[in-house]
C-alpha cells in the first residue's frame, strides 16, 4: 500500500461542529509511505477516532478513506485482517495489552502470528528500552510507562506500510522517549513505512515531514 | 495458538461444563439406549413370528349352538360386512381366508413306520399377508405344495400322541425336511402331490397353502362351488385400539385374545420406548442449551480480549476456533462415553433375553451409532455457526 487519502472525512459526532481550525476533518489529506506525519490535537478533537477509522475498527464517519484509491469503508473483514497483519500497525493509546500474560507473551501473541521478528531481535529491543528484566513480568504488574514500551515493541512485530502511534510517550521521560523515537525511526526507515503519530502536548521527536492540527 | 488459548480459557466455569457434560451424557444415553432397546425388542416380537407380519389379527364369527349348529346359520362373512370392515379407520388391509372345497388327505412315511394318513383341509390368505423367505407360491403344473403349520399341531403330536404311543418325537427341523404325501380328490379326480412344511406359526390356527394353489385347486377340484369366507385377516395400525376392540364386540366377531394381548404388550412397550426416547431428546436439547449458554457467557466475559485479538490481526474464525474445538471435544467425549455405556448395558440385557428366547439374535448397533453420531454432527455444526456468528458481532461491535 502506497498512500492513504482522506476525502472530507469527519466523524458523525462532529456533524454541525465548526471544524475550520482542523487541517484534517473535512479536508483532503494524503499520507504517503516513507513520510513522517505528526498530528497535534487538543483533547476531544477525535484523535483516537482517526486512528480507529484508519485501522478499520470504527466506521462512523462521513466522507471517504481511500487506501491506494480503494474505499476502505467497503473492505470486508478478511481484507482488514490482512491489513492488520501485514500493512498497518497501530500502537493504541490505551495499549490493549493482555494483563494476564507476561510482557514476553504479549509480544509473542503477535509475533507468532506474523513471524516477522526473531526472538533475538525482540530481546535486544527489550534491553534497549530498559525493560530487559521485565520480560517475564505480568503486564498487569508493570507501570504504564513500561507497558507503553512493550506495546511499541509489539507494534513493530509485523510488516507495515504505515505505523500509527496514538500518543505513544504520554507516560515516558525524555530519555525513554528518545529511545522510542530512535527505535521507531530505525524500523520505519528499514521497511520504508510511513509514520503517523498523534500528540496532545508531549510529542515524539521524529523528523516530521508534515504536521497537522486536528 | 497456545497463547490465544491461555487467554481465552479465562473465565471457563468448570461447574457449568460439568453440568452440561452430565446432563448431555444422560440425555444421549437415554436416546441411544431407547433406540437400541426398541430395535432389539422389535426383533424379539417379530423374530418369533418371522413369516406373519406384526399387527395382524385374524377374526371369525362366534359359533353359537342355537344359531349355527341347530339353525345352520352361516359363519361366513358377507360381502357387505367385509366392505364395512375395510372402511374402518383402524383397519389398514383386509384379507380373506379361502378354504379348500375339495378333499385333502395327507400321509406321512416316517423312518420305516407304517404310513399314517389323515383327512385334512387347507386354507390360504393373500400372499401379501405371508412374510416368509422360504419358497412360497404355486404355478399350475407344479408338483410341490409349500405348507405352513400351526406349531400347536406339532406339540399335540409330540407331547400327546407320540408319548402315549411310544412314537419318536419330531423336531421342527425334522418336520420341515419330511415330504408329505398329499392326495387331493374332487370333481371326479384324484391327484398326488408332494407337500413340505416350510414353517410353523403360533398365530394362525390353520394349514396354510399359497393363495395361487388354492385358487387353482378350488377351480380344478370343485368348480362352481361357492367359496365361503369364514375367516378374515386384518392388518391394523394399533392392535390395542379401543375402537377396534369395541367394533369386534359389537359385531360379535372373535379373535384370539392372547394374541391381541401380545400385540398390545408389544405396542405398549414400543410406546413407552418412544416416550422415553423423547424424554432423552428433551434432556439432550436442554443440555445443548446449557452448553450454548455457557459458551456464550464465556465469550461475553472474554469479549474485550477477543476484540483485542482481532485488533492484533487475528481473524474472527481464528479466535472462534478454541470455543468451537472446546464444544466438539466435550460433545465427542459425551458421545464416546454414551456409546461405551450403551454397549455395556446392552451386553447385560442381551444375556437375559437369550435366557428367555434361545433363538434371540439382536439387531446391530448401526442405527444407534448413526443416531448418536448424527446428533453429534448436528450439534457441532450448529455450535460452529453460532460461535462464528458471535465473533462477527464482536468484530462489528454490536454487543
Amino acid at each position: 500500500m502506497e498512500k492513504i487519502e482522506l476525502k472530507k472525512v469527519q466523524p458523525h459526532v462532529f456533524r454541525g461542529r465548526d471544524l475550520a481550525q482542523s487541517n484534517i476533518w473535512g479536508n483532503e489529506v494524503s499520507f504517503k509511505k516513507e513520510k513522517f506525519y505528526l498530528i497535534e490535537a487538543n483533547s476531544g478533537t477525535g484523535k483516537s477516532s482517526l486512528c480507529s477509522f484508519l485501522y478499520g475498527y470504527r466506521n462512523d464517519y462521513e466522507g471517504d478513506i481511500l487506501f491506494d484509491n480503494e474505499n476502505a469503508g467497503l473492505f470486508p473483514i478478511s481484507r482488514w485482517v490482512e491489513l492488520r497483519k501485514h500493512h498497518i500497525a497501530l500502537l493504541w493509546q490505551e495499549l490493549r495489552l493482555f494483563p494476564e500474560l507476561t510482557a514476553w507473551e504479549n509480544i509473542q501473541i503477535k509475533n507468532k502470528m506474523t513471524g516477522f521478528q526473531t526472538d533475538l531481535q525482540i530481546a535486544q529491543w527489550f534491553d534497549m528500552l530498559g525493560i530487559g528484566d521485565k520480560r517475564d513480568a505480568l503486564i498487569g504488574r508493570m507501570s504504564y510507562g513500561q507497558q507503553q514500551r512493550v506495546a511499541l515493541i509489539r507494534t513493530l512485530c509485523q510488516p507495515a506500510d504505515f505505523i500509527l502511534a496514538d500518543e505513544p510517550i504520554s507516560h515516558l521521560d525524555e530519555q525513554n522517549s528518545r529511545l522510542m523515537a530512535d527505535l521507531l525511526t530505525q524500523e520505519a526507515k528499514r521497511q520504508g513505512a510511513g509514520v503517523i503519530t498523534t500528540s496532545i502536548g508531549k510529542r515524539l521527536e521524529l523528523n516530521y515531514d508534515t504536521t497537522y492540527t486536528l | 495458538m497456545n497463547l490465544v488459548w491461555k487467554l481465552l480459557k479465562q473465565h471457563i466455569s468448570k461447574p457449568q461444563f460439568a453440568g452440561f457434560f452430565l446432563a448431555n451424557l444422560v440425555g444421549m444415553l437415554i436416546i441411544m439406549l431407547g433406540i437400541q432397546i426398541y430395535n432389539d425388542a422389535t426383533k424379539v416380537f417379530d423374530g418369533k413370528e418371522g413369516f406373519m407380519k406384526e399387527d395382524y389379527l385374524i377374526i371369525s364369527k362366534k359359533v353359537s349352538t342355537l344359531g349355527n349348529t341347530i339353525f345352520k346359520q352361516s359363519t361366513s362373512f358377507r360381502d357387505d360386512e367385509l366392505a364395512q370392515l375395510e372402511e374402518q379407520e383402524f383397519v389398514e388391509k383386509v384379507g380373506v381366508f379361502t378354504p379348500s372345497n375339495y378333499k385333502v388327505r395327507a400321509g406321512l412315511n416316517l423312518m420305516g413306520f407304517s404310513q399314517m394318513s389323515t383327512d385334512m383341509f387347507f386354507e390360504s390368505v393373500p400372499d401379501e399377508f405371508v412374510d416368509t423367505d422360504k419358497k412360497w407360491g404355486f404355478k399350475e403344473g407344479d408338483h410341490f405344495i409349500p405348507i405352513i403349520l400351526p406349531r400347536d399341531y406339532l406339540d399335540l403330536y409330540n407331547f400327546g400322541f407320540a408319548q402315549s404311543k411310544n412314537l419318536p418325537t419330531i423336531s421342527e427341523g425334522l418336520a420341515t425336511s419330511v415330504t408329505l404325501d398329499i392326495t387331493i380328490r374332487g370333481n371326479g379326480k384324484e391327484d398326488h402331490y408332494d407337500g413340505r412344511i416350510v414353517g410353523f406359526t403360533n398365530r394362525l390356527n390353520t394349514l396354510l397353502v399359497p393363495q395361487a394353489f388354492m385358487e387353482w385347486a378350488n377351480k380344478t377340484y370343485a368348480p362352481g362351488k361357492k367359496v365361503e369366507k369364514s375367516r378374515t385377516i386384518l392388518k391394523v395400525g394399533n392392535p390395542a385400539d379401543q375402537n377396534l376392540v369395541k367394533y369386534l364386540q359389537n359385531h360379535n366377531y372373535q379373535t384370539d385374545n392372547s394374541k391381541l394381548k401380545a400385540s398390545k404388550t408389544a405396542y405398549i412397550l414400543r410406546l413407552c420406548l418412544v416416550v422415553v426416547t423423547a424424554v432423552g431428546v428433551v434432556i439432550c436439547l436442554l443440555a445443548f442449551y446449557i452448553l450454548m449458554l455457557s459458551i456464550y457467557l464465556l465469550i461475553q466475559k472474554n469479549s474485550n480480549k477477543l476484540e483485542d485479538l482481532m485488533l492484533l490481526g487475528y481473524s474472527p474464525a481464528e479466535v472462534a476456533r478454541p470455543y468451537q474445538t472446546l464444544s466438539i471435544v466435550l460433545n465427542a467425549a459425551v458421545l464416546l462415553l454414551a456409546i461405551i455405556a450403551v454397549l455395556f448395558i446392552r451386553n447385560a440385557y442381551t444375556g437375559k433375553l437369550e435366557a428367555f428366547f434361545p433363538n434371540y439374535e439382536g439387531t446391530g448397533l448401526t442405527t444407534t451409532l448413526l443416531v448418536g453420531v448424527g446428533l453429534f454432527v448436528l450439534v457441532a455444526v450448529f455450535n460452529h455457526i453460532l460461535v462464528a456468528h458471535k465473533m462477527k458481532s464482536i468484530w462489528n461491535r454490536k454487543d
